[in-house]
């Protein structure tokens, strides 16, 4: 992504209240979306990014601000005359069409010849893998498979921007990830700029060149997947990307320096921008533990006693107790049943991997 | 553990069942066979009769089938009768359409009130309605009296009563209620993503709708139409009230035969043509209005979001499609209002201006013995109707849902079987079949005969809230300890209950006010519209304007409470349904 390329899509300075509604649905968005870029929108439910979404679609009108496409302005432009498709979140299949009338329905709306817009619906069902399946109705089709048909009848006109409202998240856990995969490779193959909306950060993570965060109808955070995880601009997107320990700190100055302190004891290292109390998170992952008395070897170390231990597989995850918190560290289930209930532990974790969020 | 597990024995029925009697689906084969299959196999063997001196001789012959196919004026006459009411149908479903996708699609608020006026009017006794058009359109009557006094004519006009014309449009007025409630039904359940799919695939509003809503309404469409066809091709009060010679239709033939004319061979050979004439048009109807495909009910229900800032111009179109809206509400409620001023005017004379307010015609009723007598009969009837049909369908209902009929489906149609023939045969396949039990005319035949139609529709009513209870529900009972009779008691009867009091209610109505099935069977004791109808062929008082009006704030009042107890049922419902 080079700042010379102009945005596809850009939203700017976007206000939508719902009638009857005290808080607004979105609060000055601003964005703007490369061609060809694999851009996700990551909020839990009720944060607007379906509003947002919609917006862009052209379903919804913004009280203030403008929808630019490609420079034009298109904040006016009925859903129907705007070059972006949809894929539905319900899938919103025709449930009286066969696979193939279904994925051809916007070739014919533009107008195409029967012969050609049926070729063209072939090519792309090919595409989802689904071409044994065209002569279908959608009520004969699996969750996934329906999936694959919404984003045929997406992608066959050759949108510049795709819309996905939360496209998996009906299906089951092993179908959701073979789905990632074929997004992935279906949009470089493409070079569509695709506008993913998901409350599942994995989904956002793992699929995504950038990621807006968003918060109460804000965005929160925007940047690159390894920006939003490893520094989280707010207490929020700590707690909402990945999985966090917060944690109550007092910042002193001790020393000639200011120093962060958990209860009572310093955290040498830790770097604190000004005085008073505050939340420091660290994530489960960063968290080490080792058997009590051990040396810190420059680590921030606390003593604490292991409360309970979940085992999940490819990780445990160790509730520690710590004088008056609770810390909890994932560490890999390789290293066995050394943590029971009980054991006296020491708690680990480096001070580069800790953010310190003030008020 | 497996072993343990294999070694159990497998249970060989389905695990959750009621266990009542097993001879309960007895009685659904009884009901079927007593009040369907003999009665219309009665119809059927009747017209391969013929008659000598007035009496029905055993004698099978075709000589009256033969006597149809060789008379025009018959054969003009079947085609008149569908022709009308197919035209009144198609005309019902092309007012009702756009009504219901205003009221489905774009109104926001109060869109429950909307739907229930355009309702309220099925219920509101059909002889009423009727009455009402003769009154509008009769050579001393509203319309008349109205264009005369504004100078556009010089004197009433014959040419609205009496005529083909005023036939089809009291059957259009018939009509509207149910292709309205149809269309509305499926527009309503069409989700709004499927809309915005079409959209977003680049689709104009015109292009939409002809795509995707049309195809999605059509078997809708279809079913309206067919249940107003089905109402008026069997209906012969509205042609001998408003239709005159010109206005004959088949169903008063019918009548005749097993009245006046006494030749009940002839007479079942005519309802049997127009019984498989109209099979062959709805089955038409229905194949013309299939769309494949199944809605599955997860496309997401979402109500159309209003648009903000409408340009004036739009705002203009919203105020026209407002009016336009409107206007059939006027078409539906204006007779009926007309009614109920008139009954209040101090004038024998049905005409404006209006000659001042009285309750004369109120008083004259209290005094009418005979009427009176009516009355009292029609509730004794209702009563009677409603608890036996209530019980019944409920006891059907379970025994249908719980596997206790063998081919369930096949019994719950053919018990329907009665609601789907045309009113007028059903009169005489009634009269056939307690002429045969030798049940005396009166109280008793009225009751088997609108029970025959009171007991499905109370059966569809119980049924369809049945399907939509979560079986869970029964499941948590059991697991908590109730046994079955427990259960019963304490959760199923509870999430049904509103739906059979709504059936009860609905039942009532229906009983209270039925004339083509009634007139047949009632003899010399009439029920009270059986009563109206007599009083208005030896000629009107103004007194029946005040019978009515009181009547149909009766059927008013019943229809608001049976709608809150089917609305709080399926409120209930939506709750633990799926």
């Amino acid at each position: 992504m080079t700042d010379a390329s102009q945005p596809i899509l850009s939203l700017a300075r976007i206000d939508k209240t719902y009638d009857g509604a005290t808080r607004p649905a979105l609060d000055r968005v601003s964005l703007a979306v490369a061609p060809g870029e694999f851009f996700s929108i990551l909020g839990p439910s009720g944060s607007g990014k379906t509003t947002l979404l919609r917006m862009i679609a052209g379903f919804e009108r913004p009280d203030v601000g403008r929808v630019l496409m490609d420079g034009e302005d298109i904040t006016d432009v009925p859903p129907f005359r705007r070059d972006v498709r949809t894929v539905f979140q319900s899938y919103a299949l025709f449930p009286h069409m066969n696979v193939l009338e279904n994925v051809a329905y916007p070739l014919r709306m533009a107008g195409a010849r029967k012969a050609e817009r049926l070729a063209k619906a072939r090519d792309c069902l090919h595409l989802v893998s689904m071409g044994d399946f065209a002569a279908r109705l959608p009520h004969q089709l699996s969750g996934g498979q329906r999936q694959r048909i919404a984003l045929a009848r997406a992608i066959v006109c050759r949108p510049r921007v795709l819309l996905l409202d939360e496209p998996l998240g009906a299906l089951d856990l092993r179908l959701r990830q073979q789905m990632q995969h074929m997004l992935v490779s279906l949009q470089r193959e493409l070079g569509i700029a695709f506008v993913y909306v998901t409350h599942d950060q994995g989904e956002a993570l793992s699929m995504s060149d950038r990621v807006a965060v968003m918060s109460e109808g804000r965005i929160a955070q925007l940047g690159t997947p390894r920006e939003i995880y490893f520094a989280p601009s707010s207490e929020f997107v700590a707690q909402f990307v990945g999985r966090s320990n917060l944690l109550p700190i007092d910042c002193e100055p001790r020393g000639g320096a200011l120093t962060a302190l958990l209860d009572g004891k310093p955290l040498p290292g830790v770097a604190v921008p000004r005085s008073g109390a505050a939340r420091m998170a660290i994530r489960f992952e960063c968290v080490r533990l080792a058997p009590a008395g051990e040396p810190a070897e420059g680590s921030c170390s606390v003593p604490g006693t292991v409360e309970d231990v979940l085992f999940l597989g490819n990780a445990l995850e160790v509730n520690v107790r710590c004088g008056g918190l609770n810390i909890i560290a994932a560490v890999p289930s390789a290293e066995g049943e050394r943590f029971a209930s009980g054991q006296p532990v020491q708690v680990l974790f480096d001070a580069a991997n800790a953010t310190v969020f003030h008020g | 553990m497996a072993d343990i597990a294999s070694d159990l024995p497998m249970p060989a029925t389905r695990p959750m069942r009621l266990h009542r009697i097993s001879l309960l689906g007895w009685p659904v084969y009884a009901w079927f066979i007593v009040l369907v299959l003999v009665p219309n196999l009665l119809l059927i063997g009747t017209s391969f009769l013929r008659t000598s001196n007035g009496m029905i001789a055993f004698d099978p012959t075709i000589a009256s089938y033969l006597r149809l196919w060789k008379s025009a004026s018959f054969q003009f006459l079947l085609v008149k009768t569908l022709a009308t009411s197919f035209g009144a149908a198609a005309i019902g479903c092309l007012i009702a359409y756009p009504m219901a996708y205003y009221a489905a699609r774009v109104v926001q608020k109060n869109r429950s009130v909307l739907v229930l006026l355009v309702i309220i009017p099925l219920w509101i006794s059909l002889l009423m309605r009727v009455f009402a058009w003769r009154m509008i359109l009769g050579q001393n009557g509203i319309l008349n009296s109205f264009l005369v006094g504004s100078g556009i004519l010089d004197q009433p006009s014959e040419a609205f009563l009496y005529t083909g014309f005023s036939v089809l449009l009291t059957y259009t007025y018939i009509s509207i209620p149910f292709c309205f409630i149809a269309i509305f039904t499926a527009l309503e359940k069409i989700p709004h993503s499927l809309i915005e799919a079409s959209q977003d695939s680049g689709a104009s509003a015109w292009q939409t709708f002809r795509h995707v809503v049309w195809p999605l309404s059509r078997p809708a469409v279809a079913i309206g139409f067919s249940l107003a066809f089905l109402m008026t091709v069997g209906d012969y009060i509205t042609p001998s009230m408003v239709g005159g010679i010109d206005g004959t239709m088949i169903g008063m033939v019918i009548a005749s035969q097993f009245g006046i004319a006494n030749n009940w061979p002839y007479g079942s050979a005519i309802a049997v043509c127009l019984m498989v004439s109209v099979g062959v048009v709805l089955a038409v109807v229905m194949w013309a209005g299939q769309t494949k495909g199944v809605l599955m009910g997860d496309e997401g229900a979402r109500p159309p979001v209003a648009a903000h800032r409408l340009s004036p111009g739009r705002r203009l179109l919203r105020a026209g499609a407002a009016v336009a809206f409107a206007l059939p509400y006027l078409f539906l409620y204006a007779p009926l209002a007309l009614m109920v001023l008139m009954s209040f005017n101090d004038s024998s004379v049905q005409a404006f201006p209006l000659s001042g307010a009285t309750l004369r015609w109120y008083g004259e009723l209290a005094e009418n013995g005979s009427m009176l007598e009516a009355v009292q009969r029609s509730l004794v009837v209702g009563v009677c109707v409603v608890l036996a049909s209530t019980v019944t369908a409920t006891g059907f209902a379970f025994a249908i849902h719980y596997g206790r009929v063998r081919q369930a489906r096949f019994f719950e149609f053919a018990l329907a079987l009665p609601v789907a023939i045309p009113g007028v045969v059903l009169g005489i396949v009634m009269v056939l079949a307690t002429q045969l039990a030798q049940i005396p005319s009166g109280v008793g035949r009225i009751v088997i005969g609108q029970a025959s139609f009171v007991m499905p529709v109370v059966l569809m009513i119980v049924l369809a809230r049945l399907r939509r209870l979560d079986g869970a529900l029964l499941e948590a009972s059991m697991d908590a300890g109730a046994n079955h009779w427990q259960t019963f008691v304490h959760v199923l009867f509870p999430s049904i209950r509103g739906a059979i009091v709504g059936g009860a209610l609905l039942g009532f109505t229906l009983s209270a006010d039925d004339v083509m099935v009634t007139l047949f069977l009632s003899g010399t004791s009439p029920t009270l519209p059986i009563w109206v109808w007599n009083q208005m062929r030896f000629g009107f008082t103004p007194s029946v304007n005040a019978i009515f009006t009181l009547v149909g704030v009766g059927s008013l009042l019943a229809i608001v409470i049976c709608n809150r107890l089917l609305n709080r049922a399926s409120a209930a419902g939506a709750g633990s349904g799926r």
